[in-house]
């Protein structure tokens, strides 16, 4: 099974991986590049806590062999996080109290962010619709909702930054 | 991982004759979604993987009445259409967004029940399927495609190029029933497709998922109603029959007893959404 190389780009850069045949983006940005926030949970597509945006797309990066994404831009939480402080989603989640153990967070934020880039002032609705996906354990999903129309308000019209 | 080669052709021609050159043995995967879970678990093992996303596959045309959605045309891609809204329809209630951006329609003609709610659709719709192997191309109704429990009528050389819709009906419903309101296997999706000849149906088709080893259409519920008006005693007589007809199962869903009981009720429901 001989390596190959991919390459793509991740918060503003190139990055390039030498893996074996359909290691998943998931185990890429996890083990390969300590991109931690991108979690190992079911490795089934079924929890969302490995969510990451490809071109601005949520996708299950499990379920994904990482030769899929050469040339494409990969978002995940640490890309949109900013050097100093924390993204207005993160701040909505954290003055919502919006998680408990955290384990599903970065999914549930970076859902969040490609929500809100589709769509600046989504309806309750549409909110729990995008959230279908990622589950939560601890919460009973409220303070999320409410945390993604607080982070829409904090953003609105503005989108979500980066 | 014991995957030896991971193969993304650009092109049918090529993925075809990497068919050839490999033989039965290589995977072929669109959206991974139903293949990879079951990479990551160890429960398949191929040795070469063929991936679809990037062979041009994908896309929606139109093509005077027929809707032709490449077979890699991902379900997000779907829900975006507004041709046939029972496609719509059935792709907002298959799976979640991430989910729907990768899985493709295609794929979930090969997805075991009870998933395969697209295929459902497609079936009410009386959708064609064409199939391209080294011997050329062939279409079939999507009806003849299914052949048993993940089993089809595709060749060990073949691909499935492409779904083939018609887009004259206009009387349509979708019901998916499950135990969640989203992001949840069926314990019975319901499509239906009616035309009718001066109020009366003229012609009836309605599919039936998590009831039969493959999507099925139920042919006596379907007889039940044509020539009516949908008259309330109509649709109680096809959901009936639905319900005699229809072949469910047990699973950690529901159980076989329930998911009949079930047929009986979303059937009904379904035409009463037709006739509404
Ligand atoms: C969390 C989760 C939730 C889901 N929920 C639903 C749901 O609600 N309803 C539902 O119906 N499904 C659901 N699914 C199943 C699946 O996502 C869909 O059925 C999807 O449409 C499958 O498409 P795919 O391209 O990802 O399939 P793949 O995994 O790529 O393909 C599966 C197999 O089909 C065959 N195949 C695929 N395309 C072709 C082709 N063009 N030619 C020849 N062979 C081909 C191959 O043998 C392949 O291995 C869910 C899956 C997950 C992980």
């Amino acid at each position: 099974m001989a390596s190959t190389i991919v390459t793509f780009e991740l918060a503003g850069r190139e990055v390039e991986v030498m893996v074996k045949p359909m290691t998943t983006l998931q185990a890429v940005l996890r083990y390969q590049l300590g991109f931690t926030s991108v979690k190992e949970g079911c490795r089934q597509g079924g929890c969302g806590s490995c969510t990451v945006l490809v071109d601005g797309e949520p996708m299950m990066s499990c379920l994904l062999p990482v030769e899929d994404v050469a040339g494409r831009r990969v978002t995940t939480l640490e890309t949109i996080t900013p050097d100093e402080g924390v993204h207005p989603i993160q701040q909505a989640f954290i003055d919502h109290t919006a998680f408990q153990c955290g384990y599903c967070t970065p999914g549930m934020i970076m859902i969040s962010k490609a929500l809100l880039d589709h769509d600046p002032h989504p309806t309750r609705e549409a909110i729990v619709d995008a959230l279908a996906g990622n589950l939560c354990r601890c919460t009973g999903y409220e303070p999320i909702v409410a945390a993604v129309e607080g982070a829409a308000q904090a953003t609105a019209g503005k989108g979500a930054p980066r | 991982m014991t995957v030896r080669e991971y193969l993304s052709p650009r092109s049918l021609p090529e993925a075809l004759s990497l068919m050839e050159r490999y033989g039965p043995d290589l995977l072929v995967m669109a959206g991974g979604t139903v293949a990879m879970p079951l990479i990551n678990d160890g429960i398949s093992l191929p040795e070469r993987v063929m991936g679809l996303r990037h062979a041009g596959l994908d896309g929606i045309a139109q093509r005077g009445d027929v809707l032709g959605i490449g077979a890699a045309t991902t379900l997000t891609q779907l829900l975006a259409q507004d041709a046939v809204p029972l496609l719509r329809e059935a792709a907002r209630n298959t799976a979640s967004w991430s989910i729907r951006n990768m899985g493709t329609v295609g794929g979930n003609l090969f997805t075991p029940p009870p998933g395969g709610d697209v295929a459902v659709a497609l079936l009410a719709l009386d959708a064609r399927v064409r199939l391209a192997g080294p011997r050329g191309e062939r279409t079939l109704p999507l009806a003849d495609f299914f052949t048993g429990f993940m089993t089809n009528a595709l060749a060990e050389d073949e691909l499935l190029v492409e779904i083939q819709v018609p887009t004259t009906v206009r009387e349509t419903a979708f019901i998916k029933f499950g135990r969640k309101h989203a992001n949840t296997p069926a314990v019975v999706t319901v499509a239906i497709a009616v035309e009718r000849r001066d109020g009366r149906i003229g012609t009836a088709r309605i599919a039936l998922g998590a009831a039969g080893p493959h999507p099925i259409r139920v042919a006596d519920a379907e007889a039940a109603i044509v020539g009516s008006a949908l008259e309330s005693d109509a649709i109680q007589r096809a959901a009936d029959a639905a319900m005699r007809e229809c072949r469910p199962f047990t699973d950690a869903i529901a159980t076989e007893w329930y998911r009949r009981r079930m047929v009986g009720v979303f059937v009904k429901r379904a035409l009463e959404r037709v006739v509404a």
